[in-house]
C-alpha cells in the first residue's frame, strides 16, 4: 500500500460510483462539519442519481448511524471497536481506504478539521487518488460526473476550480462553518452496514494519554459575534469585549495572535485557522484585517470596526467604523446600548 | 546515539505583497519576494530544542526551485546541520502528490531518520496535506498540529490541539510531526553561523540523484489540475465613519435596522 510510487490512473473510472462523506465524530457524537458534510454530499449524489454513503468509525456509534440517515445518508459504512473510540490516523486510515477500496466511490468528501485533514492525506496517498483541499464550493459535472472543486487562493482574492480526471476517488476536503447543515428528512430510510473490527496491533501503537477539552464556544451559530485582536494589548482587555458582548446578548471571537498569545482560549478564534463565523453584527476590536482573519468573517452580516488607524486594512470590509482608542470607543458602545435598552425597558438579554 | 531528526521547509512568496498578473491570473513571481514559510521557521525551532536538550543531527530538506538557497543557508544559520534542496525542472507544478512523493524520496535517500517536522501548513497552497503525504508514503505514523513535542526514550510525546481541546499524545519513532504556527519563539541567526552557513554550503538534488522517474513528479505526476481561476467579488461596504460622539446614534440605527435586537433570538 504505502511506499514511494507515483500516483496510477484508475483504468475503468466509469466504475467508480456513488460518493462517501467522512463523519467526523468527538466521544461517539458527530461533530457539525460531519452533518455539513453530508448536506453537500447529498446534493452531489443526487445530481448524478448515486447514493451518498456515510463512513463512520468509533466505539460505540449506533446511534450516530441512526442520526446520519436522519439527515439523508443513503449507507452508512461503519466500523466499530474499543480501539477506534478516539481519532487515530493509522487505524482510521487504513480502514476507510478499505472502505475505498472495496466500494470504489467516484467522490470523496471529507471536513477540512483538523483530524479531517490529518486523514484526508493519508487516505489520498494509499488510494493513489488526487485530493484537493479546503474547498468551499463544490459541485459536480452532471454528463461526466467530474468533481468540480474549488478553493480560494492568493490570500482569497481567487477561487481555483480544480478537476481530478484520472484518478479515483475524486477527494475533496470542504472547510468548516461554509455548507449549511441539511434539514433532516421525513420518513428517512438508509441501510446501516456496521462491522465488529479488530485492528491490527501494530497501528495502535499511538497512545491518547489524554483529552483536555475545552469549553467551546459555537461561534458559528451566534448572531453577534465581538471579537478582540492584538489592539488590546493585554489579556485583560477581553474583560472589555466579554463586557460588550454580553451586552449585545452575543459570544466573544479572537485574532490568532490573541490566542497565540494565551490573552483567550483557542475556541474564540475566528479566521482561516479558526472559526468561520456568519453573525448579523460583527464587531472587530483592535483587529488590523489580515485576509486570515478576514477570512473568518467577511460574510458577516454587518460589520463595525474599532481601530486607531485610520488606514486599517479591516475598514475595507466594515459597515461601520469608529477610528479611535478602543478603550475609549468599547466603553462607550456600551453605555449607549443600556442607554438605549433602558429607555426601551427591557430585561438584560441572555448570551445566544 | 543521536536522534536523527528531519525538518521540511519551503520557500513562499511573502503573503504581504502578493502580486496577480491580472492577465494570466496567475502569481506574478517577478514582484513577489520570497520568505521561509513561517510555520516552517517553527519546525526548525521545534528540531533545534530537541538538539539543545537530548542532542540531534538536525536535516532541512525542501523541494524548491534554486532561489530557495536563501531559506537553505538561513535554516543552517539557525543551527541545523545539514540542508538539502530538492531541485529539477521536473519537480515544477506539484500538487500535494508529487510533492509528498518528492519529499519522501529525498529523506529516505538520506538514510535513517527517527523523528520528521514539518510547519502545520503553508502561506500558499495552505493544505497542511503535505506532511502526513509523507507520512503515508513512509509508512509512519504522525502527530499533527502540535504545539509542545517532547522525546524521551524513543517515543514523542506532544500535545495537538484540536478544534476543541487539547490531545496529549505518546507515540514510538520514528513519526512525523507538524508543528503549529507561533507554537515557540524561533532563534535569530547569528552573523557567525551565516558566515559558517554560507562556507558549509548546501547539498542540490535532482530527480536522478533522489532516484525518481521524471514522469513521477511535477505537473506530469499530479492527479489534479487547476482548471480556471475566478477572482472573488467581495460585497462592496460602506466604511461609514462614526465619530465617539455619534455612538449612540450608531446604536439607534443598529436596533432600528434589526442588526441588534432587544429580544432574545437563535
Ligand atoms: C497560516 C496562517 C494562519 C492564520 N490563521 C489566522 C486565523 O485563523 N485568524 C487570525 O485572526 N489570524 C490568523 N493568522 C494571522 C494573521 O496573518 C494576522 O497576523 C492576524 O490576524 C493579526 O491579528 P490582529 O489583527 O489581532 O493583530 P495586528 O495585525 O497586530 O493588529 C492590531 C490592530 O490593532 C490596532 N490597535 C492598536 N491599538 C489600538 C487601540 N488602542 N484601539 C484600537 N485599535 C488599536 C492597530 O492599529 C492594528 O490594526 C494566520 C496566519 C498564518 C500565516
Ligand atoms: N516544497 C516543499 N518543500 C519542503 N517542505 C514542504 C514543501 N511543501 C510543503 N512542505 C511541508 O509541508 C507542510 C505543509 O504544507 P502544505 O501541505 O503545502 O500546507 C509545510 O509547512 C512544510 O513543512
Amino acid at each position: 500500500m504505502a511506499g514511494i510510487k507515483p500516483a496510477t490512473p484508475a483504468s475503468k473510472p466509469e466504475e467508480y460510483k456513488n460518493v462517501f462523506v467522512y463523519l467526523e465524530t468527538r466521544d461517539d457524537r458527530l461533530l457539525r462539519p460531519a452533518l455539513e458534510m453530508i448536506g453537500v454530499g447529498k446534493k452531489i449524489a443526487e445530481k448524478v442519481n448515486e447514493k451518498l454513503y456515510c463512513i463512520l468509525l468509533g466505539g460505540n456509534i449506533r446511534d450516530q448511524a441512526k442520526e446520519a440517515v436522519s439527515y439523508g445518508c443513503d449507507v452508512v459504512l461503519g466500523a466499530e471497536s474499543p480501539a477506534l473510540a478516539t481519532y487515530r490516523t493509522l487505524p482510521y486510515s487504513h480502514i476507510i481506504a478499505d472502505f475505498v477500496k472495496e466500494e470504489k466511490p467516484n467522490i470523496f468528501l471529507i471536513p477540512a478539521t483538523r483530524n479531517g485533514r490529518d486523514l484526508a492525506s493519508r487516505i489520498a496517498v494509499r488510494c493513489e487518488a488526487g485530493v484537493t483541499a479546503d474547498c468551499t464550493e463544490i459541485d459536480v459535472e452532471q454528463d461526466t460526473r467530474i468533481l468540480l472543486a474549488n478553493r480560494p487562493t492568493y490570500g482569497e482574492s481567487m477561487l481555483a476550480e480544480i478537476l481530478c480526471k484520472r484518478h479515483r476517488p475524486q477527494m475533496a476536503t470542504a472547510r468548516p462553518g461554509i455548507f449549511p447543515v441539511p434539514e433532516k428528512v421525513k420518513s428517512a430510510k438508509g441501510e446501516i452496514r456496521i462491522r465488529e473490527i479488530s485492528p491490527d496491533k501494530a497501528i495502535l501503537k499511538k497512545e491518547i494519554l489524554e483529552y483536555r477539552k475545552k469549553n467551546v464556544v459555537d461561534l458559528t451559530a451566534a448572531k453577534v459575534v465581538v471579537s478582540g485582536g492584538m489592539g488590546l494589548g493585554k489579556p485583560d482587555g477581553f474583560k472589555l469585549i466579554q463586557e460588550l458582548a454580553d451586552e449585545l446578548g452575543g459570544v466573544v471571537g479572537a485574532s490568532r495572535p490573541a490566542v497565540d498569545m494565551g490573552w483567550i482560549s483557542r475556541d474564540h478564534q475566528v479566521g482561516q485557522t479558526g472559526q468561520t463565523v456568519r453573525p448579523r453584527l460583527y464587531v472587530a476590536v483592535g483587529i488590523s484585517g489580515k485576509i486570515q482573519h478576514i477570512m473568518g468573517m467577511k460574510n458577516s452580516e454587518t460589520i463595525l470596526s474599532i481601530n486607531t488607524d485610520p488606514n486599517a486594512e479591516i475598514f475595507k470590509y466594515s459597515d461601520y467604523v469608529i477610528v479611535d482608542d478602543l478603550y475609549k470607543a468599547v466603553p462607550a458602545l456600551i453605555q449607549e446600548v443600556r442607554k438605549y435598552k433602558s429607555e426601551k425597558q427591557v430585561a438584560p438579554t441572555e448570551p445566544s | 546515539m543521536v536522534l536523527e531528526i528531519i525538518v521540511m521547509v519551503k520557500q513562499v512568496p511573502d503573503s504581504q505583497e502578493v502580486v496577480i498578473d491580472p492577465v494570466t491570473m496567475n502569481l506574478n513571481r517577478s514582484l513577489t519576494r520570497n520568505v521561509t514559510n513561517r510555520a516552517d521557521e517553527n519546525a526548525l525551532e521545534a528540531a533545534l530544542r530537541l538538539k539543545d536538550s537530548v542532542g540531534a543531527n538536525v536535516t532541512v530538506v525542501s523541494m524548491g526551485p534554486p532561489q530557495a538557497e536563501t531559506t537553505m543557508i538561513e535554516c543552517l544559520a539557525r543551527g541545523a546541520d545539514r540542508a538539502i534542496l530538492a531541485s529539477d525542472r521536473f519537480f515544477g507544478g506539484a500538487d500535494t502528490y508529487p510533492t509528498g512523493l518528492t519529499l519522501a524520496a529525498t529523506i529516505s535517500k538520506i538514510g535513517k531518520f527517527d523523528i520528521i517536522i514539518a510547519g502545520e501548513e503553508t502561506s500558499d497552497s495552505s493544505t497542511g496535506h503535505v506532511g502526513p503525504g509523507v507520512a503515508e508514503f513512509l509508512d509512519i505514523d504522525q502527530v499533527t498540529y502540535t504545539s509542545k513535542v517532547e522525546y524521551k526514550d524513543g517515543y514523542v510525546i506532544a500535545e495537538r490541539e484540536l478544534e476543541d481541546g487539547t490531545e496529549v499524545v505518546k507515540v514510538p519513532t520514528p513519526v512525523l510531526v507538524t508543528v503549529l504556527l507561533n507554537s515557540n519563539v524561533p532563534r535569530r541567526q547569528t552573523l557567525r553561523r551565516k558566515i559558517d552557513a554560507i562556507r558549509k554550503g548546501f547539498e542540490v538534488w535532482d530527480h536522478d540523484r533522489i532516484g525518481l522517474q521524471p514522469e513521477w513528479v511535477g505537473v506530469r505526476g499530479s492527479p489534479t489540475i487547476v482548471r480556471r481561476m475566478r477572482p472573488i467579488k467581495e460585497r462592496e461596504r460602506a466604511a461609514k465613519k462614526i465619530e465617539l460622539s455619534a455612538v449612540g446614534d450608531l446604536v439607534k440605527e443598529l436596533y432600528e435596522k434589526n442588526v441588534l435586537k432587544l429580544e432574545v433570538d437563535s
